[in-house]
């Protein structure tokens, strides 16, 4: 039986009747349109759905939507402000840590959930928060050397 | 020296910020209004006849549209190289695609599939390349008279020659003998297979593909869908890695054939245990190395035969042999060379390019070759190496000249890296001469 | 379609008033980190989905000298508690090698527990710990010892009535040690998992506790193992004994992840690094 889901999604309010069986991925990506985070599994493997609920990384693909009633989800959507590229995005770009772009989203949000705990993480921390989240063009050093340079004051303001 | 301002500048990528902001549109990302989904059902065993398809109960369940088969297929039901069905009647591998179901949501299409009644004669699959070669092993080609591929001028065996290597191996003082197999890999792509496919208002059919070679596969959906080109749009270009997995048409076929059948946008998407599972994967290769060489380290010949396991259809595998037989005297100068391929097919998922494709196949081999065959003559591997190595001029096995050879420069700047400090007898040696 | 009914119970006494009323149609989710999978390939069908994350059974805490963790407690709780730390260290290494981030975030300690796995890595030192379960029901409640728990991969004596609420930890005694193998360092479904607990009087061992898994359908004490090392003092030679003995208990099989051959070689050196550790050799 379909009931009323009540969320915050990148700080507005939304309500919207779903399934029982639907995920937080369904939602975001076939019912409001918000395609930034991917569908690369439907395992909880690959790591590309990952979004933050109340600041924590948690796979959408394996979250029932009803399950995130009352929460604060923030996907890749939410995280450039006002059109102005945070500095993680800008370091990503600028360390060639994008080639084909489909772990870029959950790469972006995750480092993102990990800076605003952890300002100053050594490389080994960045290794192993990041580590669940998949990446098979071979970014790897590239993406830890983004988030390293906006934990070090590498980057300008986009 | 003149200045530029591109040339030799780092210049940021003009499709970065759509990527870190999540903008870029893949294919799962395009959304039409009206959008239908696919969802297929896979022949749950490895070798049949499809007897029948019986959607009776499929159709009743709310929200499905209807089913599509080889029936609906406008134009002709193969794919690429006049090879793999769109829709199989027959069936080669577990896995391989029957029928569609069309409906409103995935949820709803799955249901249909569950109720899709479909017969299918069984029969006795063969699935290891070396029992698959033995007379009277069942067909995975029923119209063939072997599952060898038969044609190459020397029927199921490409040979390349150079040289003379019966005479060759009459010159050598040793001879190392080895048998190296590779297995099947996936590329596992972060972006499973997708379409989006739809009839737009000039009556086009457009299609939104992962395609990594647009204009190979839009020959072959033209001639499945049957329209002149002036009635297609072939969108692509934003793929969520390929890595070679994305050469042959794994969605775009059954997606255009169900958006002209029911007239409505289709989405059809492999979830990604199918992708695993039954896509195209890297094949497994065997190969049989026979090398000659004199005491001072000198190779003198290389035999070598080889296996490619095609799984159920060739599509371009035999082309891989053909390809992949050069490559396989490694970066070495040998003056009597006979590579051997054979392309054998078995009742399993279709081996396409990966990585590398042909390239990468059969180089760990060569080079295990070469450490055994230092080891057989007590002598530094650097050198057996260096010794060897192409040099401008030397002829590949395939009789191409080499140009640009670097190998030796390559060895030189890796020991460096590695804190390796070569002889000086090494280091004086050099691509451009023996 | 089928109709899939959800509820959101804020009350274990309205959680398993819903389980007695739907039994086996029910299924209990959590993080949801084991259960969604199965939904979203259609593998299981829910026809009632009971979630149990707002029951409040998410917390650390000392009680009667014991550590005891709430069932719904998610796995990267674990890390940051400075108790779990203290009493339990072999349980944070668990949890530390366990998974990732997004799948700790949400995944709990009971859901691990009561999966079932004979590859569920918190299980090992909490067997190692004599952890007990409390499983609560609408007729009651009983408190069992985790090594009862288990009678089949995935198969467990919860009934369809009862849930699992609350991991009871004696206080510590001796050294527990974790080991895990896995493919790779995060995200690894265990080929190989040891959780050991040695009580020394000087060199000499009073109690052992060596429980082995994915080796067996079900996780694994090592009975043998157990008594070898009992009353003797513990050196290197003891400690190859006993890893020898603990394998030779076990009935690995070859599956995706490794062959049975492989799994005996590594668990012998697996349980023989933990053994070592935990009596400080």
């Amino acid at each position: 039986m379909k009931q009323i889901l009540s969320f915050t999604l990148n700080g507005e309010q939304v309500d919207l009747v779903v399934k029982p069986t639907e995920t937080l991925l369904d939602v975001l990506r076939e019912r409001l349109n918000f395609t930034g985070m991917k569908r690369g599994c439907d395992d909880g493997d690959c790591g590309t759905c990952t979004v933050l609920i109340n600041g924590e990384p948690v796979r959408s693909c394996l979250t029932l939507a009803l399950t995130a009633a009352g929460k604060d989800v923030v996907t890749i959507e939410g995280v450039a402000k006002d059109g102005k590229l945070h500095p993680i995005q800008k370091a990503f770009m600028d360390n060639g840590a994008v080639q084909c772009g489909f772990c870029t989203p959950a790469m972006v949000l995750v480092a993102k959930a990990l800076l605003d705990k952890n300002p100053h993480p050594t490389r080994h921390d960045v290794v192993y928060y990041m580590s669940g989240n998949l990446c098979r063009c071979g970014c790897y050093d590239e993406i830890v050397d983004a988030v390293l340079a906006v934990a070090n004051g590498k980057v300008k303001e986009a | 020296m003149a200045e530029y301002n591109y040339i030799g500048a780092s210049l940021p990528r003009y499709d970065g910020e759509g990527r870190v902001t999540g903008k870029t549109v893949y294919v799962d990302d395009v959304i039409k209004p009206g959008m239908l989904y696919v969802k297929v059902f896979r022949s749950p065993v490895h070798k049949g006849v499809v007897k029948n398809i019986d959607a009776s109960e499929t159709l009743k369940v709310p929200g499905v549209a209807g089913i599509v088969t080889g029936k609906d297929v406008p134009g002709v039901n193969v794919g690429w190289f006049g090879d793999v069905p769109v829709f199989a009647e027959t069936i080669r591998y577990q896995g391989q695609v029957v029928a569609g179901v069309v409906a409103v949501d995935e949820d709803t299409a799955a249901e249909g599939v569950a109720k899709l009644k479909v017969d299918i004669e069984e029969q006795t699959p063969v699935f290891d390349m070396f029992e698959a070669i033995k007379p009277g092993a069942p067909l995975v080609d029923p119209a063939a008279k072997s599952n060898y591929f038969e044609g190459w001028p020397k029927g199921n065996t490409f040979k390349m020659v150079l040289g003379d290597v019966e005479q060759g191996f009459k010159e050598a003082d040793y001879i190392v003998e080895g048998d190296y197999s590779e297995g099947v890999q996936d590329h596992a792509s972060m972006e499973p297979h997708a379409s989006v496919a739809y009839l737009d208002e000039a009556g086009r059919l457009c299609v939104h593909t992962t395609s990594q070679c647009l204009a190979f596969q839009l020959r072959s959906l033209m001639a499945i869908f049957n329209r002149p080109l002036s009635k297609m749009r072939y969108i692509g270009g934003v793929v969520g890695g390929g890595f070679g997995g994305k050469n042959e048409i794994h969605t775009d076929h059954i997606a255009g054939v169900a958006a002209l059948k029911f007239g409505k946008p289709i989405k059809y998407r492999e979830t990604r245990r199918e992708d695993l599972r039954f896509s195209t994967k890297r094949g497994a290769w065997v190969f049989h190395f026979k090398d000659g060489v004199t005491k001072d380290g000198r190779l003198v010949a290389r035999y070598v035969e080889h296996w490619h396991d095609s799984g159920a259809y060739n599509t371009f595998s035999s082309y891989g042999i053909e390809k992949g037989s050069m490559f396989l005297s490694g970066p070495y100068w040998i003056p009597n060379i006979l590579i051997e391929g054979h392309l054998v097919l078995t009742n399993k998922p279709v081996s396409s390019s990966m990585r590398g494709y042909t390239s990468s196949n059969g180089q760990y081999a060569s080079e295990v070759q070469m450490t055994k065959i230092a080891q057989k003559l007590g002598m530094d591997p650097w050198e057996l190496r260096f010794i060897n190595a192409w040099r401008d001029g030397d002829l590949g096995a395939s009789r191409y000249k080499v140009l640009g050879a670097g190998s030796i420069e390559a060895m030189k700047k890796t020991a460096e890296l590695a804190g390796i400090k070569l002889p000086e007898h090494l280091m004086q040696l050099s691509s451009r001469r023996r | 379609m089928q109709d899939v009914s959800y509820f959101a119970p804020t009350e274990v006494s309205q959680a398993v008033k819903l389980l007695a009323e739907h039994g086996k149609k029910a299924t209990v989710l959590a993080g949801g980190t084991d259960v969604m999978p199965k939904i979203n390939y259609y593998e299981l069908k829910p026809e009632v989905l009971v979630y149990i994350g707002g029951l409040g059974l998410d917390y650390i805490k000392a009680e009667g000298g014991q550590l005891v963790i709430g069932a719904g407690t998610p796995i990267a709780k674990l890390l940051e508690s400075d108790l779990v730390a203290k009493q339990a260290p072999s349980l944070v290494e668990a949890a530390r090698q366990h998974s990732s981030v997004a799948i700790r975030s949400v995944g709990t300690i009971g859901g691990n527990v009561a999966h079932a796995s004979p590859a569920a890595d918190l299980v090992y030192p909490l067997m190692a710990m004599d952890a007990k379960l409390k499983l609560v029901s609408a007729k009651g409640e009983r408190l069992v010892a985790i090594e009862a728990f288990f009678t089949g991969p995935g198969e467990t004596i919860l009934g369809a009535d009862e849930l699992l609420t609350e991991i009871q930890i004696p206080a510590a005694k001796g050294k527990a040690v974790y080991g895990k193998l896995g493919k790779r360092k995060a995200q690894a479904c265990s080929i190989v998992i040891v959780g050991v607990r040695l009580e020394l009087d000087g060199k000499v061992c009073r109690a052992a506790r060596v429980a082995l898994g994915s080796m067996a359908p079900t996780p694994l004490r090592c009975a043998k193992a157990e008594a070898l090392l009992v009353g003797k003092t513990v050196d290197a030679a003891l400690v190859a004994q006993a890893a020898a003995a603990a394998v030779g208990e076990s009935s690995p099989i070859d599956d995706v992840r490794a062959t049975a051959w492989y799994r005996r070689k590594a668990g012998t050196a697996l349980v023989a690094r933990a053994l070592a550790q935990a009596a400080g050799l």
